[in-house]
C-alpha cells in the first residue's frame, strides 16, 4: 500500500496523485528487478460506508474483489455530525498473481465526509470515476439511502447495490427500493443475492421430472424468517409465487416470523406433495415428502455477494419483477 | 408440450450438468486419471453436477466399485492442480462411481453394462441419460460403438451421446469409415469429437475478441494482415509415448486437429449466432476454403523435422531415434511447419504459417497476426520495417493478448521504439479458469456441441493434411535435422524467408 498526502479534495489534485502513484509503483517494480506493474481497471466501485463500519473487514473485501473485478475503488466514509469536513488519501492495492513476476495493482481513493459535507460529495466523486467504465455504488449505509445526496450519486451509477437486511423497516425498505427501481436506477440488493444458492437448489430439485410433474399440486407457500432475514423472506415468497404463476399454478403465500430453529425456511405444499428448505447453521436441509437431504451451504459473506452483483451490470429481469412483487406482497399483508 | 422448470434463472445460476451417467471406456487409462476424473471431481466440488450423476468406469482389469473409487481418489489427489480434495465432497461424489470389468470385444460386457446402467438409473435417478466416453485406443472406437448398439444401449429412456477423443482416423478415408461406423449407432448430432484445445479459455476468447468488439474485425483481412503465424511448441520429447508417436507424427498429432481448429477460429467468418450449428458451419466453411496443395506445392510449403540429441542446460537429451520404442531409422516428423493458404476473398494471398514441434526451446502456444507496415515511413529511424504491428494471442502458458506498436522514445528527437500493450487473462481476471475438460464435459452433458468438432470439419482438415502426408510418406528425410532445444530445422526459416518473413521467437 502506498499512501499519498492528505489535504482538501480538488479532483485534479487527486487524479495527479493517482498518476504520481503509478509512476512510483512502476519505478519501484523495476528497481526491484520485476517487470513493472500492470494496471487493471474494469469499473469504478464507490463504497458508501459509515465511519463505524469495520474498516479492516471492508478493506479485505475490496481487496478480495479486485482480482476478478479490477476497479478504481472510491471508499467514502461517513463521519457523521460535526463540522464540514472532507478529506482524502490515495493508495494502491497490489497483488502478485500466482506464478508470475508482474505485480497487478488497483487504485483506491478514500474520502472521509461529515454529514455537513455530504452535499459536496457528488461533485467530488463524479470527476474521480474512471473514464468510460461503469460506476457501481455499494451502499453500506442505511441512513444515506434516504438522504438527498444519495439520489445524485445513484444517478451517475450504472448500478446501485444495497443491503436491505440492514435497514430498519423491511416493508418500507422494499417499497422505497421498488420506487427507486421504477425511477430507472439499476438496483441490486444483497438480501436478494443471499438467496441465489437457495433458489438454485429449489430449481435443481424441479429438474427432476417426477417432481416437476407434481408442481401443479402446490397450493400454499410458507416462508418463515428470523429478524434480519425479513426482506430476504419477502423476496423468496414473491419469487416462488411469480415462478408458480409462470407455470400456471396459483398458490397462497404466507410470509411471517418463524418460531422454529431455522433462521429461514420455505415450504411448498399441496395435494400430498411437500417440499421444505431450511437453513440450519451452515447446512441447507431439503425435505421432499419424507426424504431428507442435507447440503453444505455456508452463509455467504460480503465478498461472495458483491462478487455476484459486480458480475451483473445489466438489467436483472427476475430481480426487478421479484422486487415489485415483494413490495406489493409486503403491503398487501398489512 | 413438456412443462419447463419455472424456477430457473440463467443470469444468476451457474450452468449445471443435468442428471446423467457418464460411461468411461478406458477407465484405468492415463486420460481418465489425469484429466477426466480431476475435471469431474472439480465440477462436483463447484456443485455443478446434478445429484443424479454417476460414472461407470469400464476397463479390462477386474476391480470392485470400491477399488475403483480408491484408485480414482488417488488420481484426483495426484492430478488436481488447483482443487482441494474435500473429504465430504469426495464421499458424496464417490458414491456415484461404479465399475464394470470386461473386454470391449466381448458382447457380454455390454450386457453387463446395460444391467449396471439400469441399476444406476434407479439408484441415482440419472433419468436414463448416458454419455459414453471413449478414452480407449482409437482402433477400439468403432468396436465400442457397435457393441453399445448391438446391446441396445445406443438408445434409452433419456438421451444417449458418444464422446470420441482424437485421432479421428489417420486419413480422409479412415475418418469417413470411422464416422460411418459410429453413425450405425449414433446420429451425427449425438457424436461429440473432443479437441481439448477448443475448450481452453483463450481459444474461446478469440471468438469474444473478434466478434464481441467492433474495432478489430475491419482489420481482419488481406488488406491489413500481412501474414499469420501459429506456433505450438513443446519443450518435452515424446515422454514414453514413442511407440504411439512414431505412428502419428507432429502433422497428424497436432496440426490436423488442434492447430487447424485454432486457425479456423482465427480466420472464420462471423457466425450469425453463437449456436453450435452456426459456429461450426463457419469453421467448416473456412476449412473447406483451405487450399489442398499439389505435390510440388507441398515440397515448397512444408517442412518436416525430427530432433536429434543435444545437451540442454547441462543435461544430455536423447534424440527421437534414441527414445524407447522408436525405430532407429524412424522417418516420423517430430516437427512440422506448413504454409497454408485460404482461398476466399478475405484471406486470398495471406500466408498462414503453422508450426509445431517437440523438444523446442520452450512450451508455448500462440497466434501472431502480423499487420502490414505503415504505407509511408515519415520518420528517419522509425524501425517500421523491423517492428510491424503485431497482435499476439497467447494460448499457453500465460493466456492473454498483446498488441505491439511503435511509440516515441521519451526525450529529444523523434526516435521510435516498439512497445507492447498486454492483456493478461489470468491476472486481469484473477478467478480460476475452468480446465478445458471441465468446460467440454459440461458442454457434452448439456448438449452444447459448439466447441466439438463435426464430421465435415474433420474431413475438411484431412483433405488439406492428407496431400502433405502423401508427399512426406514418399520422401526420404535426412533426419535428425534439428537439435533438441532449438527452434526447428533451418529449412523452416528458409520457407518463410522466401516470402520475406521470419518466425517469431516467442
Amino acid at each position: 500500500m502506498v499512501a499519498a498526502g492528505p489535504g482538501g479534495i480538488p479532483p485534479e489534485r487527486v487524479l495527479r496523485e493517482l498518476a504520481d502513484l503509478w509512476v512510483a509503483l512502476g519505478k519501484q517494480g523495476q528497481d526491484e528487478g520485476g517487470a513493472g506493474v500492470l494496471r487493471a481497471c474494469t469499473l469504478t466501485l464507490v463504497v458508501l460506508a459509515e465511519a463505524g463500519d469495520d474498516a479492516m473487514a471492508l478493506g479485505e473485501t475490496i481487496a478480495a474483489l479486485m482480482p476478478e473485478h479490477p476497479a478504481r475503488a472510491i471508499v467514502v466514509k461517513l463521519s457523521g455530525a460535526g463540522e464540514h469536513a472532507l478529506t482524502e488519501r490515495v493508495y494502491a492495492q497490489c497483488w502478485m498473481p500466482f506464478g508470475q513476476r508482474r505485480q497487478i495493482c488497483c487504485e483506491q481513493i478514500e474520502i472521509t465526509a461529515s454529514d455537513a459535507a455530504l452535499a459536496d460529495l457528488p461533485s467530488v466523486v463524479l470527476p474521480l470515476a474512471a473514464p468510460d467504465l461503469p460506476v457501481i455504488v455499494w451502499l453500506r449505509s442505511a441512513r444515506l439511502f434516504e438522504m438527498p445526496p444519495f439520489g445524485e450519486i445513484a444517478r451517475m451509477a450504472a448500478k446501485v447495490v444495497a443491503d436491505s437486511a440492514g435497514f430498519a423497516d423491511p416493508k418500507r425498505t422494499l417499497r422505497l427500493l421498488a420506487e427507486t427501481a421504477r425511477g430507472g436506477v439499476l438496483l441490486g440488493d444483497l438480501a436478494w443475492t443471499r438467496l441465489t444458492r437457495w433458489r438454485e437448489m429449489l430449481a435443481r430439485l424441479f429438474e427432476n421430472r417426477d417432481y416437476l410433474a407434481k408442481l401443479a399440486r402446490i397450493s400454499s407457500v410458507q416462508v418463515a424468517y428470523d429478524g434480519e432475514f425479513a426482506t430476504t423472506a419477502w423476496y423468496m415468497g414473491a419469487w416462488i409465487v411469480d415462478a408458480l404463476e409462470d407455470a400456471g399454478v396459483r398458490a397462497k403465500v404466507v410470509v411471517g416470523a418463524g418460531r422454529g430453529p431455522a433462521p429461514l425456511s420455505v415450504e411448498l405444499a399441496g395435494g400430498g406433495f411437500r417440499v421444505v428448505l431450511e437453513r440450519r447453521e451452515d447446512r441447507l436441509v431439503i425435505t421432499v415428502d419424507n426424504t431428507k437431504n442435507c447440503t453444505n451451504l455456508p452463509q455467504p459473506g460480503d465478498y461472495l455477494l458483491m462478487r455476484e452483483e459486480l458480475g451483473i451490470v445489466r438489467r436483472d429481469a427476475v430481480f426487478e419483477r421479484t422486487l415489485a412483487s415483494a413490495a406489493r406482497l409486503a403491503y398487501a399483508t398489512d | 408440450m413438456a412443462l419447463e422448470n419455472p424456477f430457473q434463472d440463467p443470469l444468476r445460476f451457474e450452468r449445471q450438468a443435468p442428471e446423467c451417467a457418464i460411461v468411461i471406456f478406458g477407465a484405468n487409462g492415463d486420460l481418465t486419471r489425469r484429466k477426466l476424473m480431476p475435471a469431474l471431481y472439480r465440477l462436483a466440488y463447484d456443485r455443478r453436477l446434478s445429484a443424479g450423476f454417476a460414472v461407470i468406469g469400464i476397463s479390462r482389469t477386474p476391480l470392485s466399485d470400491d477399488q475403483f473409487r480408491d484408485k480414482m481418489l488417488e488420481s484426483v489427489k495426484q492430478f488436481s492442480e488447483d482443487t482441494r480434495v474435500d473429504a465430504d465432497v469426495w464421499a458424496a461424489f464417490a458414491r456415484g462411481l461404479y465399475y464394470v470389468a470386461g473386454d470391449l470385444n466381448d458382447a457380454a460386457l455390454y450386457q453387463r453394462l446395460g444391467q449396471k446402467l439400469t441399476a444406476v438409473e434407479s439408484e441415482r435417478h440419472t433419468g436414463g441419460n448416458a454419455l459414453f466416453y471413449l478414452s480407449t485406443q482409437p482402433s477400439q472406437y468403432a468396436q465400442a460403438a457397435l457393441g453399445l448398439g448391438a446391446a441396445g444401449l445406443g438408445k434409452g429412456s433419456g438421451w444417449r451421446r458418444l464422446v470420441v477423443e482424437k485421432p479421428f482416423g489417420d486419413g480422409l478415408a479412415s475418418a469417413r469409415e470411422l464416422s460411418g461406423r459410429l453413425h450405425e449407432v449414433f446420429s451425427e448430432s449425438d457424436v461429440y469429437r473432443i479437441d481439448h484445445y477448443l475448450g481452453k479459455e483463450t481459444v474461446q476468447n478469440i471468438l469474444a475478441f473478434r466478434f464481441g468488439n467492433g474495432i478489430f474485425e475491419p482489420l481482419w483481412n488481406r488488406r491489413y494482415v500481412n501474414h499469420v503465424q501459429i506456433t505450438a511448441a513443446e519443450s518435452i520429447g515424446v515422454e514414453g509415448r514413442g511407440e504411439y508417436y512414431q505412428e502419428a507424427g507432429a502433422l497428424a498429432d497436432m496440426i490436423q486437429n488442434h492447430l487447424l481448429q485454432v486457425m479456423a477460429t482465427i480466420a472464420m467468418e462471423p457466425s450469425a449466432s453463437f449456436r453450435a450449428t452456426s459456429v461450426r458451419d463457419e469453421k467448416s466453411k473456412l476449412l473447406r476454403s483451405m487450399r489442398a496443395m499439389t505435390p510440388d506445392e507441398v515440397r515448397r510449403n512444408s517442412v518436416a523435422g525430427q530432433y536429434g540429441p543435444a545437451r540442454i542446460g547441462g543435461v544430455d537429451v536423447a534424440g527421437f531415434r534414441q527414445e524407447p520404442g522408436v525405430d532407429a531409422q524412424s522417418q516420423t516428423d517430430t516437427y512440422a511447419a506448413i504454409t497454408f493458404f485460404v482461398e476466399n476473398w478475405r484471406w486470398a494471398g495471406v500466408p498462414f504459417y503453422v508450426r509445431t514441434g517437440k523438444r523446442l526451446p520452450k512450451r508455448v502456444t500462440e497466434i501472431a497476426i502480423h499487420f502490414n507496415p505503415a504505407p509511408l515511413h515519415i520518420f528517419d529511424d522509425d524501425g517500421g520495417e523491423s517492428a510491424p504491428n503485431l497482435l499476439i494471442v497467447r494460448i499457453q502458458p500465460e493466456e492473454g493478448i498483446s498488441l505491439k506498436f511503435l511509440s516515441k522514445r521519451p526525450g529529444a528527437g523523434m526516435t521510435l521504439r516498439p512497445v507492447s500493450m498486454d492483456f493478461n487473462y489470468g491476472s486481469s481476471f484473477g478467478e480460476r479458469s475452468p480446465s478445458a475438460y471441465e468446460t467440454l464435459l459440461v458442454d457434452a452433458i448439456v448438449g452444447d456441441a459448439t466447441l466439438y468438432t463435426r464430421q465435415d470439419m474433420v474431413e475438411a482438415s484431412w483433405s488439406v493434411v492428407e496431400p502433405i502426408q502423401n508427399v512426406w510418406r514418399e520422401a526420404r528425410f535426412d533426419f535428425p535435422n534439428y537439435a533438441a532445444g532449438t527452434w526447428g530445422p533451418a529449412a523452416a526459416d528458409e520457407m518463410l524467408a522466401r516470402r520475406g518473413h521470419a518466425w517469431r521467437k516467442p
